[in-house]
């Protein structure tokens, strides 16, 4: 190719991945954080399977119902997430806030009903250290039998608790992105941080999808 | 995609306006500043990881002698009263030494030195794809330093462990009399990790993604491609590390029993935890070092790489048997017999990619035009040394054997053979060489030889002989090896390996004074100093900012030296192939668009 | 932004699957005591990773990203399962 011909290329980088840098950027991200969750819920299934007597009754010590409909709020959540994106991908700027509101309020509310629950449980006596562990289970008096040993709060609380945080997290990522919609930073053609706060929104869910099961279902 | 900054082009960059001195020094999203900033604290971290090791190797060379004057004061009661130093405190050194060298030293200057700066001049790109990322990439560092080296001054002293940090010794404080130092080492560790993931994803994103049009995954160069594989290392083994030791912290801290026996946890899960990180984490430390070592032996030898695409291979297939070999750290553990025997299989089969990069590097040299100059020796260097360390490894990788060898100085010797005679030999001759284009200047060349001479000499007279002591029993991260009646004749050889640590030690003063001489008065380097190939040579020395006044077209891989139908001896990768001055010949011409399906 | 030849993702469909799926573990593991642990376990697993991949191929959107980003995507998960299944077998 002649000299000419060349200095009047349009030049572009590689294809790559085929995604723009930002999304590229937090998948990579979200494979770290998926070996984060493998060492813990790791953990839990080595533990698990090590010292199975650890572990009460499903539903005895934790509350499976409650649970499951805080599994259902933040399934919701993910769904007003997707709603949000697809609003500004048609360029509805007032359709983004106020899927991205609920989102918010749906999170919050998630994070709050864990709380609730972490202070129930620990009332009951269920606790992640040694010493201080007598869980009675929902519902019994407080001198009663204690149910499971203190490997089964210990790893509760880990694995909860890294995914509350990360929800957490979550929700302030998602104020500022509804802060900046309000200023109308994004549009059909400027929507990069919508997507990829929605990325790990959803991989949040994701983990919790599994963690539900694993934690309060077996 | 972001076809807005594709098209801009870098001269618009150019025109930025000026920076203030905290923008442009401090708090820079430069990746060539924030390199020189990895480069900085890395160095001052290797000096302290020295001193460290110097101070362990007196009570070793010298039981019983008090410190000399001169650093006796350095040291408050609690760790040496009268210059002695306690059992306690040494028990301290040796977890130190390791920590601050593994984390704050060496993987600062393999990735965050290098990887900031080689994979975006190498690959034609502006920046990293995401440069503030970066910059708190590097800022968080310095913050987990400074939380690692206050756990010296706190009661009970600084984590005494090891840098492994085995459960129960390290989750209950009454064994090792230290409480705060272990909190303190595991916080640090947690910080930094963040550093490592947010910097891994950074070189994943801008390799796979912000390549100059023409550049191929099969040319790009050797130094790249390493630390592309050593960041999905860095990516996917980090946040284990981090997982175990948030679980350790809260066994420390808050009472639970993960790792703890009298709750029913388990300390084997510790070493599971920690091993699955801590072999890609060795792998880390080892991958960047082979990629410079390649560059330059190509390089000063005037010749391709031998075997370029089997270096690539070799490298991702270290990369994937990484995973599946932790278990080699365990052999003495209790471990389940029958999971220990398939760490020895995949143990033995990880050695045959790195034996054939040590064969491609003896196949680029055979015949070449060499230069032996202070980057290349250090190359070779890197070569002899790790195979004289793969080699132990060897005799290691047999659980049988590593029943007599584990845990003795036969495991130090291996480990220094890779990560000093290895690693920071690869390290020096990237510094070396790179830095003409870090700093405009070259090094000063005899003193780079006379330093390199030294340090071999010095280096080998210090860790060879440790292969003998292990072999006859002295045991690692002991205090005393006189206690034991057997040990009582090795006293002579730790004396010798002593002096020559001091003296090892003593020569990077040279290394030092060569670096801070040659800012101001080394020669002044052009764009090309080596004649190299790669884009990165193509820029001013030091570059601007921006890197490129427009993006860079390659027409070909980066080891086209001593071409036959070339006149000169290199053939950059941007040159055009219909040039007809300087000898270029037409190359049966790939064509400068992207490859589809790349 | 990614290039969508497709239309619009079935989101409230796979909303309604989720929570059908959800409905489904929960009273398999409250009300089906009487079968075995194992059964119990690998369908609940086999239940929430199904979950699991309808939120990344539809949510996610990688069933409609190149093919590249979700084989980039699934590549820590063999890791995952030497790490645990290793570990597991000490305990045998």
């Amino acid at each position: 190719m002649s000299e000419a011909a060349v200095a009047t290329m349009d030049r572009k980088p590689m294809p790559g991945m085929k995604v723009y840098n930002k999304k590229l950027g937090m998948w990579v991200f979200l494979l770290s954080e998926v070996m984060f969750f493998t060492s813990l819920i790791g953990s839990y299934v080595i533990l698990r399977f090590a010292h199975p007597d650890h572990w009460a009754e499903v539903g005895t010590v934790l509350n499976v119902q409650l649970t499951a409909v805080n599994t259902f709020f933040l399934i919701c959540s993910s769904v007003t997430m997707v709603k949000a994106f697809a609003a500004i991908q048609q360029g509805d700027q007032k359709g983004l806030q106020r899927w991205l509101l609920a989102t918010i309020l749906i999170g919050a509310t998630f994070v709050g009903i864990q709380v609730y629950e972490y202070i129930a449980l620990a009332g009951e006596g269920f606790v992640p250290a040694l010493d201080g562990y007598h869980a009675v289970g929902r519902g019994n008096p407080h001198d009663g039998p204690s149910l499971g040993g203190p490997l089964y709060g210990a790893t509760f609380y880990a694995m909860t608790g890294f995914h509350g945080a990360h929800v957490s997290i979550g929700v302030l990522c998602l104020i500022f992105v509804y802060v900046r919609s309000l200023q109308g930073a994004y549009t059909a053609t400027s929507l990069e941080g919508v997507e990829v706060i929605g990325l790990y929104w959803h991989f949040v869910d994701l983990v919790w999808i599994l963690l539900f099961t694993i934690v309060y279902l077996i | 995609m972001s076809t807005a900054t594709a098209t801009e082009t870098h001269a618009e960059h150019a025109e930025h306006h000026e920076l203030s001195f905290i923008r442009k020094y401090i708090f820079s999203t430069d990746h060539k500043m924030i390199a020189k900033q990895f480069l900085f604290a890395g160095l001052m971290f290797l000096l302290l990881g020295g001193l460290l090791a110097v101070t362990i190797r007196w009570q070793l060379g010298f039981p019983g002698r008090p410190l000399p004057a001169f650093i006796q004061w350095i040291f408050p009661d609690t760790m040496a009263p009268g210059g002695i130093i306690l059992p306690e405190f040494y028990n301290s050194l040796v977890t130190m030494h390791a920590t601050f060298m593994v984390f704050f030293a060496l993987m600062p200057l393999m990735a965050g030195v290098f990887g900031n700066l080689l994979i975006p001049l190498q690959i034609g790109a502006e920046d990293m794809a995401f440069p503030r990322i970066n910059m708190v990439s590097f800022w968080i560092m310095p913050v987990a330093g400074v939380i690692m080296l206050a756990s010296f001054f706190v009661e009970g002293g600084a984590a005494g462990a090891g840098w492994t940090s085995y459960a129960p010794l390290s989750a209950d404080g009454q064994y090792t009399g230290v409480y705060m130092g272990q909190i303190l080492w595991l916080i640090s560790l947690i910080v930094l990790g963040f550093s490592s993931i947010l910097g891994a994803l950074n070189y994943v994103s801008t390799v796979i993604n912000m390549r100059a049009p023409g550049m191929t995954w099969f040319r790009i160069p050797l130094a790249t491609w390493s630390l592309f594989i050593t960041a999905w290392l860095l990516l996917l083994a980090i946040p284990i590390l981090t997982g175990g030791l948030i679980l350790l912290l809260a066994d420390q801290t808050i009472g639970t029993a993960f790792f703890r026996p009298e709750g029913s946890g388990e300390p084997l899960l510790w070493q599971h935890i920690f091993w699955f990180f801590g072999h890609p984490e060795v792998y880390i430390l080892i991958l960047p070092a082979m990629g410079f070592v390649s560059e330059v032996i190509a390089n000063r030898s005037r010749k391709p790489i031998f075997g370029y695409h089997s270096m690539v291979i070799a490298l991702v297939s270290i990369a994937f048997l990484s995973w599946v070999v932790w278990g080699h750290h365990m052999f003495q553990s209790g471990m389940n017999p029958l999971l220990g025997m398939t760490f020895v299989v995949t143990t033995v089969v990880i050695a045959v990619p790195s034996a054939i990069k040590v064969f491609n590097w003896m196949g680029t040299l055979w015949r070449g035009n060499i230069h032996f100059d202070a980057p290349l020796l250090h190359a070779v260097a890197f070569v002899s040394l790790f195979i004289i360390g793969g080699l132990s490894g060897i005799f290691m990788a047999a659980a049988p054997v590593d029943i007599y060898i584990h845990d003795t100085y036969f495991i130090v010797a291996h480990l220094h053979y890779v990560l000093v005679g290895g690693s920071l030999f690869g390290i020096f001759a990237g510094i070396i060489y790179w830095y003409p284009k870090m700093f405009g200047r070259m090094m000063h060349e005899g003193l780079g030889k006379v330093h390199f001479f030294l340090s071999f000499l010095f280096y080998n007279m210090a860790f060879f002989p440790m292969h003998n002591l292990g072999v006859q029993g002295m045991m690692r991260r002991i205090y005393d090896p006189n206690q034991y009646e057997f040990l009582q004749g090795l006293q002579p050889l730790n004396t010798w390996i002593s002096i020559s640590i001091f003296l090892f030690a003593s020569t990077q003063a040279i290394f030092a004074f060569n670096f801070l001489w040659s800012l101001r008065k080394g020669k002044v380097a052009g764009n090309n100093p080596w004649k190299s190939n790669t884009l990165l040579w193509t820029t001013p020395s030091p570059p601007p900012h921006g890197n490129f006044p427009e993006m860079p077209i390659v027409y070909r891989g980066p080891y086209e030296y001593s071409h036959p139908d070339r006149e000169q001896d290199y053939w950059p990768q941007d040159e055009p192939p219909a040039s007809s001055e300087a000898g270029g010949q037409v190359a049966p011409a790939p064509t400068p668009e992207p490859v589809p399906g790349d | 932004m990614a290039d969508k030849e497709h239309s619009h993702p079935p989101y409230i469909l796979i909303w309604v699957v989720l929570l059908v799926l959800t409905l489904a573990e929960v009273a398999m593991s409250l009300y089906m005591t009487n079968i075995s642990k194992v059964l119990l376990g690998v369908g609940l697993v086999a239940m929430a990773v199904w979950k699991a991949v309808l939120v990344a191929m539809y949510y996610m959107h990688l069933r409609y990203e190149p093919a590249r980003l979700w084989i980039l995507a699934i590549s820590p998960i063999p890791l995952a399962f030497i790490l645990v299944l290793a570990v597991i077998s000490e305990f045998r």
